[in-house]
């Protein structure tokens, strides 16, 4: 793999507070990265660090070959100088210029000739279908529409780069998801390399084609969403991505010569004890362990009509009808569990259910 | 490839240095400004021919009437602060919080007393209620109301009783900034959990607001203290003297006692000092949240009947203090001499022209005012614009209290600070004198507003800018200051307007041929009440059309920053 954008070492501190620790990445060109996670994890000031709105205290950050902070070196390129396009969180466009003055703001700073500006502008604008809406008071726009004017002001340069700094947070939830499906159409038609920060998961997932989870100004896990979510590094992760129910335990020996699956004995009060077979995590295969069981990772059923080790006997003690499923609280003999029950079935509160959980979907992960 | 990597990181720290060190320049460049003056004073007041010396508090010890002067200055400046709140307070609230009719020209109307001067206030009323020949006692002994039931206008009650009218719009304006961002579901919840109408109105409306009104009470207090305006109108000539005018007549008649005048500016100094540090104790670390950042649009207190009462009170105040005072004042104005009352057989217009084109004095101080509040004005507002770019805490924290330090310190006692600071340099002769101390003791007034518009500009309008390839130079001309720009005409113009009526200090510094049109005020005062009257019309007017300026400006700059 090539890096187009890599980051080594990332250190900022604000005050006394380190908002990243050791932050390390690499971008494929033409690639789309998500930094996901809580408010305060750091992705923000990861972003504004390659962006160079924020000079870090350590670390090295390339682009296209090109060192654009080298902390050791006292290198520090000036956000103008680093060929970016940004949609910040609000918006920021201009009140007191036009949408045609806004998004040709950047090709402005460039001394492009007039001929060409309108050009570009055009073009920019009909990407984002703003069309014909250059002569219009940038502030008299709907909030949907001045955030394409921000995409648009983003693109029109042909940036190296592409930031977006929760570009979404500010719209309901409706115009969210078509913008979200825009931008990502957008991306894909002009090929370009870009850096998403976003706190909302579903966001994440639908947009990156590769996902960064940050807690504590750490990256906690990087890869595909479907990764994340099927195998987590840690419960951060899977708490962060999806729903999740846990159960701790402790992997035992197996002689069953499956490298893929773990023998768990779960923790619990009382007897007999319970063995459940799971997946084996990437380092979940011995010792303390964690087993994570998503809802869909688990079938119910009213009757033990089979005998399985990984059925597990629980009592209904919550019971919500959501529409295209019902969402139950189980509680077991190991952890309550958040399951959910398909279209019509119904469960009433106290009633015994039998929970299968799935051997190839649960998943053993390391015990923090 | 590498020698451009080399370039970009020398061409980064050089702008940095040049955007921080054109900041520190102006920091540098104010803190001398203003602590010069006040170590020039404090070195006045202890070094007597050469010597370190108390003489100058010994005097005041010895005096026959300084005690006196002390505690009279204490009573009316603690009586003005009340009698400000007593009238601003309920103002504010009927504007801001009821549904009195005609809110929007009231509102305008309530702080008109703010740009006519308080000595201007003062001569009208003098001209309405002097003994004799006041319009008003004329008017009442001629229908037979007995003289001796007549107030006192140049009483200490008087005094305090005008000082308060013309000062109640600082009240007015920081109870009604406050009172509008308070969320009104602090008091919807007193009253759900069973107080009055009443008792939501002390225990919330006034204890929730209780920082904001506190904060334009030392400002009114600190003002008292040091102010020339009412003290020279009324207290002189009804033998009440008070700090401000003691020391004045300490620095202007002979035998001059500098010495004396220094230590009891110290004192005065002191004085305000108090007021501010109560302030301080009264409120505690109790920090009163009312904004939250949501814009609440607070139910308005429906009145009923009531509600006419409430424009009848309004109205009151502005009559008192606008409408009859500019009415008295054209009318002497128009008349060969004043009688006590009009008379159309000595009607003239020979006033007005004299003092605009014939009399020399009052035409150079037409000329000298707008020069010298327009040149501070503008000094004033450039050096805020470039103060409002710096992104460092701690210069922003530092600059805060920095400005703030004039205002502690009384009118009259900054004159002279001033004086003593230039008093043996080539500007003391000059109108440049009268600039600085108008730039020094009202920066703050220019700063705060150019600083409040800075601040609601949103940061990231200003990166984007930089991310799409503006440098820093660029970012500020195309987008900072175009966004700034309503900012920065209504500081200016704010400021002109108070520079135009700023009195207690200029009586300092102005000489023969640098006299402004406050200070023409007090040369015509005893003199020729007629031309005196036809020229504060003149500067009224002067200053309401500024004023009116100033309101569009700042309406419209509420349509441009909406983001």
């Amino acid at each position: 793999m090539v890096a187009f954008v890599s980051v080594t070492g990332l250190q900022k501190k604000f005050g006394n507070d380190l908002a990243i620790d050791g932050v390390n990445f690499e971008i494929e060109e033409g690639k789309l990265l998500v930094l996901l996670g809580p408010s305060g994890c750091g992705k923000t000031t990861t972003l504004r660090c390659v962006g160079g709105l924020e000079q870090p205290d350590r670390g090295k950050i390339e682009i296209d070959g090109e060192v654009v902070t080298d902390c050791e070196r006292s290198l520090f390129l000036l956000p103008e100088a680093r060929g970016m396009g940004m949609v910040p969180q609000s918006y920021a466009i201009w009140p007191h210029l036009s949408v045609h003055e806004n998004v040709a703001f950047p090709l402005k700073m460039r001394r492009l000739g007039r001929s060409e500006i309108g050009n570009r502008v055009k073009e920019a604008l009909d990407v984002v279908r703003l069309g014909g809406f250059g002569d219009r008071n940038a502030t008299d726009l709907s909030g949907g529409q001045q955030q394409r004017v921000a995409l648009a002001r983003a693109i029109v340069g042909r940036p190296k780069v592409l930031l977006f700094d929760e570009p979404l947070s500010n719209l309901d939830a409706k115009l969210r998801e078509e913008m979200r499906d825009l931008l990502k159409d957008i991306q894909r038609e002009i090929n370009i390399t870009a850096i998403y920060v976003t706190h909302d998961q579903a966001e994440a997932m639908a947009l990156g084609d590769e996902l960064i989870v940050m807690n504590e100004g750490r990256v906690e896990q990087r890869g595909s969403a479907r990764s994340l979510y099927n195998e987590p590094a840690s419960t951060f992760v899977a708490n962060f991505i999806g729903v999740a129910n846990f159960f701790s335990g402790a992997a035992i020996a197996d002689n069953s010569g499956d490298k893929d699956s773990a023998l768990v004995r779960l923790d619990q009060q009382g007897s007999p004890s319970k063995t459940v077979r799971v997946r084996r995590g990437a380092s979940g295969g011995s010792g303390e362990v964690i087993v994570l069981v998503r809802p869909e990772w688990v079938t119910i059923h009213s009757e033990a009509s089979f005998s399985s080790d990984n059925l597990i006997e629980g009592t209904v003690s919550r019971s919500q009808f959501l529409g295209d499923h019902t969402e139950l609280l189980v509680t077991t003999a190991f952890a309550p569990v958040r399951v959910w029950a398909e279209g019509m079935a119904e469960f009433e509160v106290g009633a015994t259910v039998h929970l299968l959980v799935e051997s190839k979907k649960c998943v053993a992960l390391p015990a923090t | 490839m590498k020698a451009g990597i080399k370039l970009a990181g020398d061409h980064f720290s050089n702008r940095v240095r040049m955007e921080e060190w054109a900041y520190w320049a102006v920091v540098a460049l104010i803190s001398v400004a203003i602590l010069y003056p006040v170590s020039m004073s404090i070195n006045a007041a202890f070094v007597e021919d050469g010597k370190l010396s108390l003489g100058g508090f010994g005097r005041i010890l010895d005096h026959p009437s300084v005690g006196k002067e002390i505690v009279t200055t204490i009573i009316f400046a603690i009586g003005a602060t009340f009698g400000a709140s007593l009238i601003g307070v309920p103002l504010a609230w009927i504007n801001a919080r009821t549904d009195v009719p005609a809110r929007r020209l009231l509102e305008i109307l309530c702080v008109i007393p703010l740009f006519i001067s308080a000595f201007v206030g003062a001569m009208a009323w003098r001209m309405l209620l002097v003994p004799r020949a006041g319009m008003i006692t004329k008017a009442l002994t001629g229908w037979g109301w007995p003289p001796e039931l007549l107030p006192d206008i140049y009483s200490l009650t008087s005094m305090i009783v005008i000082q308060s009218i013309f000062y109640s719009p600082f009240m007015y304006l920081y109870a009604v900034a406050s009172l509008r961002q308070m969320d009104p579901s602090l008091e919807e919840a007193a009253r759900i959990h069973g107080a009055s109408h009443w008792q939501t109105l002390l225990r919330v409306t006034l204890a929730v607001n209780a920082p904001a009104l506190l904060s334009g009470m030392v400002l009114v207090f600190v003002f008292t203290v040091g102010t020339l305006e009412i003290p020279m109108a009324l207290g002189v000539p009804g033998g009440n003297y008070v700090l401000a005018t003691r020391i004045w007549t300490l620095m202007s008649d002979y035998p001059q006692d500098l010495t004396m005048a220094a230590s009891l500016g110290i004192l005065a100094i002191m004085i305000a000092g108090t007021g501010i540090w109560l302030q301080s104790a009264i409120l505690g670390n109790r920090k009163f949240t009312t904004v939250t950042g949501k814009g609440y649009r607070a139910k308005r207190i429906k009145l009923g009947k009531l509600r006419w009462v409430a424009f009848g009170i309004v109205f009151a105040y502005v009559m008192i203090a606008v409408i009859l005072p500019l009415i008295v004042l054209a009318l002497v104005g128009l008349q060969k001499y004043w009688a006590g009352t009009f008379k159309i057989e000595l009607f003239t217009w020979d006033n007005f022209r004299s003092v605009m084109f014939e009399y020399d004095v009052t035409r150079r101080a037409i000329i000298n005012s707008l020069l010298a509040c327009s040149i501070a004005a503008t000094i004033a507002v450039f050096f805020s614009t470039v103060l409002s770019q710096t992104r460092s805490r701690r210069g922003e924290a530092m600059m805060g209290l920095l400005v703030l330090l004039p205002i502690a310190i009384p009118g009259a006692v900054f004159g002279m600070m001033v004086l003593f600071a230039f008093v043996r340099t080539p500007i003391y002769n000059t109108l440049n004198i009268i600039i600085f101390a108008y730039v020094i003791g009202y920066f703050y007034l220019a700063y705060r507003t150019i600083y409040s518009v800075r601040l609601s500009i949103h940061g990231e309008l200003e990166q984007t800018s930089r991310i799409h390839g503006a440098s820093w130079w660029n970012s500020t001309r195309l987008i900072i200051l175009p966004l700034l720009k309503p900012g920065i005409y209504s500081a200016w113009l704010m400021t002109f307007v108070i520079l135009v009526r700023e009195f207690s200090s200029v009586m300092f510094l102005y000489r023969n041929g640098t006299e402004v049109m406050s200070v023409v005020f007090f040369l015509l005062m005893e003199r020729h009440s007629a031309r005196l009257a036809a020229f504060m019309i003149i500067q009224t007017v002067l200053l309401l059309i500024v004023m009116a300026i100033f309101q569009r400006v700042s309406y419209r700059r509420s349509e441009t920053i909406a983001v």
